[in-house]
């Protein structure tokens, strides 16, 4: 059944936004071809009008499955909310960036490419159709591939982009090759459809299972789980700091909506009352989500251990959090996915934070290198202390935010009975403490001079810091509110 | 075997072993001229599905297009022609042995799997039900298609911009 058009006006209207001002954007940097400035100002104009269009649409989801590509429900809408959040922040990160403001003539487009970006990360979390997901991915991928290699200062630049390349094309031709399998099985591309086939008739189980996998390798390499991450510290490394910490977050919340849409739309029974998603058994999610998750934070974090560039350093942590997170989606209950989407609205703010502090200190000295933070806490007391937080955060130690999302998650491990697997989460949040202190450690304790030379830092700065800092801390007291709004946004279309 | 699997062979044979030249081939050019077999070969299979629009326009926008065009980027830059491709090979044996695990794992999936058969004639022409199907069902992803064309545009066009910049 085909949804009338202003059906899928309502559907879809917070992509409609992106997609005009996309439009929108290109045109004024045409106007305007000496000032950027007004593209800015538009960029940011139409992520604002796109939040408040999300926040708007949320009371009225339709819940009704309409078998059509696309669904508006609060779970999507969250994660759309949470991109909005991440790309206006990174807009605010852009007009601080040494690297992208050198490249003062090409910003326009900067801008009208992480306008693509949005929209296909908007419609991942959105659809329920295997080619409207393929060409979304198709979409972010192709964006993110010019955003990695966007400024040409150094050769890494352009090999973060051709690696980034190489490896999206590779894992995206799996991920093409695995819905193909899927369709080739149950002669639908519509995941309701797939998960009706699934349900009623027999299909050939290694056949589905070889499918999934394939798929599994597409959204992997989205939200660089382990073994798909080859590429993450390369690409992460060379890319302009402002595309990193985007890539960090913003592309692994589209990768893990379109996973949880995935497996809770294609594979899923029915939701007990109290929570726990039962699946129709074609495909044994709990085991192979939980080997990835696993895999996945310890190779991230004993990685992590040996950088001596920061970017890197921070690029395995990513890989690590994703393994977190993972877990979050592994335990398929209600309550998993509360702590999912607890965890990367946290993940999202601490995260910025300790790109946008690691952007500061290489606008002043020209490189990432570990070395460079010598004494940073007391030549650029703000970003020090501010980076303290951050990194407690990320550790998930109290008072901070990061403490809340780790403690929820845990929660839904033990809800579930999974001792063991909290347990290697533990360890492993253990391991990590070693090396977000070795940054505190360079920051205050190496190369202190007696007098330190205060180094200058914009006041806009830290207006944008303490925009990262005080959610941090204010959550980390008093998380109500955070809780609430994810409790209310668990709602989503299963058949 | 009937007349319809030897023309199928016959284009799946011109398809794969001009796709092998052109990967392997060291001379662009080669691998330009190539390539346009290989289309004309995944055209050829395209009639015989019964999709005439698309083996047309694959003919068309690949073969008449894409494919003239890249040649001419490559006869109007000498330095592309006259310099060697850099095509070395490292770690032969661990890719071997992966590829020939995925390919055997794809052969014996593709073999066992009683796969969904919808029946049905092929109709005479395509063309008009394909563009209805696009502009009413798939109208979301026919709009973001373009957007993805506007996208790679953009890249296109900031990448060629890069080095210029650096000049400047």
């Amino acid at each position: 059944m085909i949804p009338n058009l202003s059906e899928i006006f309502s559907l879809t209207a917070p992509e409609i936004v992106i997609a005009v001002t996309l439009i929108l954007v290109v045109l004024v940097d045409l106007i305007w071809d000496k000032n950027k400035v007004p593209a800015m100002f538009t960029a940011a104009l139409g992520l604002i009008v796109a939040g408040v269009v999300i926040l708007n649409g949320m009371p009225e989801t339709g819940m009704i499955p309409n078998n059509y590509m696309v669904v508006s429900d609060k779970l999507g809408l969250y994660f759309k909310f949470i991109i909005v959040l991440t790309t206006l922040f990174i807009l605010l990160f852009t007009y601080d960036s040494k690297e992208i403001i050198e490249s003062h003539l090409r910003q326009g487009e900067y801008y009208a490419l992480v306008y693509g970006m949005v929209l296909g990360m908007f419609f991942l979390t959105s659809a329920v159709d295997l080619i409207l997901i393929y060409i979304a991915l198709e979409l972010l991928s192709l964006s993110s591939y010019v955003l990695a290699g966007f400024s040409d200062k150094e050769t890494r630049n352009s090999e973060a982009a051709v690696k980034y390349l190489i490896y999206g094309a590779i894992s995206s031709a799996f991920m093409l090759f695995g819905i193909s399998l899927i369709y080739g099985l149950t002669g639908t591309t519509n995941l309701y459809g797939v998960n009706e086939v699934l349900s009623t008739t027999v299909v050939n189980i290694y056949t589905l299972g070889f499918a999934v996998i394939l798929i599994i390798a597409g959204i992997g390499y989205k939200i660089s789980a382990v073994p798909f991450h080859f590429w993450t510290p390369d690409v992460y490394e060379g890319s302009p700091i402002t595309i990193t910490a985007y890539l960090s977050v913003a592309s692994k919340a589209a990768g893990f909506a379109l996973l949880i849409r995935f497996v809770s739309i294609t594979f899923i029974d029915h939701v007990k009352a109290d929570g726990e998603w039962i699946l129709n058994g074609a495909f044994d999610w709990q085991t192979i989500l939980i080997v990835l998750a696993l895999l996945t934070m310890t190779v991230g974090n004993l990685s992590a251990l040996w950088q001596k560039n920061i970017k890197r350093l921070l690029a395995y942590s990513s890989v690590a959090h994703a393994g977190y997170i993972l877990l979050g989606v592994a335990v398929l209950t209600n309550l998993g996915l509360v702590s999912v989407m607890i965890y990367f609205a946290v993940y999202m703010m601490m995260n910025l934070g300790a790109f946008y502090v690691v952007m500061l200190v290489a606008n002043k000295t020209g490189s990432e290198h570990i070395s460079q933070f010598d004494g940073i806490g007391y030549t650029m007391p703000y970003a020090g202390v501010a980076l303290t937080i951050f990194l407690v955060s990320l550790t998930g130690l109290p008072p901070t935010a990061g403490f809340i999302g780790k403690l929820y998650l845990f929660l839904a491990l033990l809800d579930s009975n999974m001792l063991m697997v909290a347990f290697i989460a533990l360890l492993n949040t253990v391991i990590s403490l070693y090396y977000y202190v070795r940054i505190l450690k360079h920051m205050y304790l190496k190369n202190v001079a007696e007098m330190p030379e205060k180094i200058e830092t914009r006041g806009y700065s830290t207006v944008v810091l303490s925009l990262l800092v005080v959610p941090v801390l204010f959550f980390g007291i008093y998380w109500t509110p955070l809780i609430d709004f994810a409790k209310y946004c668990v709602e989503f279309v299963i058949k | 075997m009937n007349l319809y699997d030897i023309i199928f062979y016959i284009f799946a044979a011109i398809t794969v072993v001009s796709g092998v030249i052109t990967v392997t081939s060291k001379n662009i050019i080669y691998a330009a001229f190539s390539l346009l077999f290989t289309f004309f070969g995944v055209a050829g299979m395209y009639v015989l599905l019964g999709a005439d629009f698309i083996s047309i326009v694959q003919i068309i926008v690949y073969v008449g297009g894409i494919l003239i065009l890249l040649l001419f980027g490559v006869m109007l830059t000498n330095k592309v022609t006259s310099t060697d491709i850099k095509s070395g090979s490292v770690n032969v044996l661990p890719a071997v042995i992966g590829v020939a695990l995925f390919a055997g794992a794809l052969i014996s999936i593709i073999i066992r799997t009683k796969w969904t058969e919808t029946p049905g004639e092929i109709p005479l022409s395509t063309a008009g039900t394909l563009g209805s199907v696009l502009l009413n069902e798939y109208v979301i992803i026919f709009e973001l298609l373009a957007v993805l064309l506007l996208i790679a545009l953009i890249g296109a066009a900031s990448i060629a911009r890069r080095t210029k910049e650096e000049t400047n």
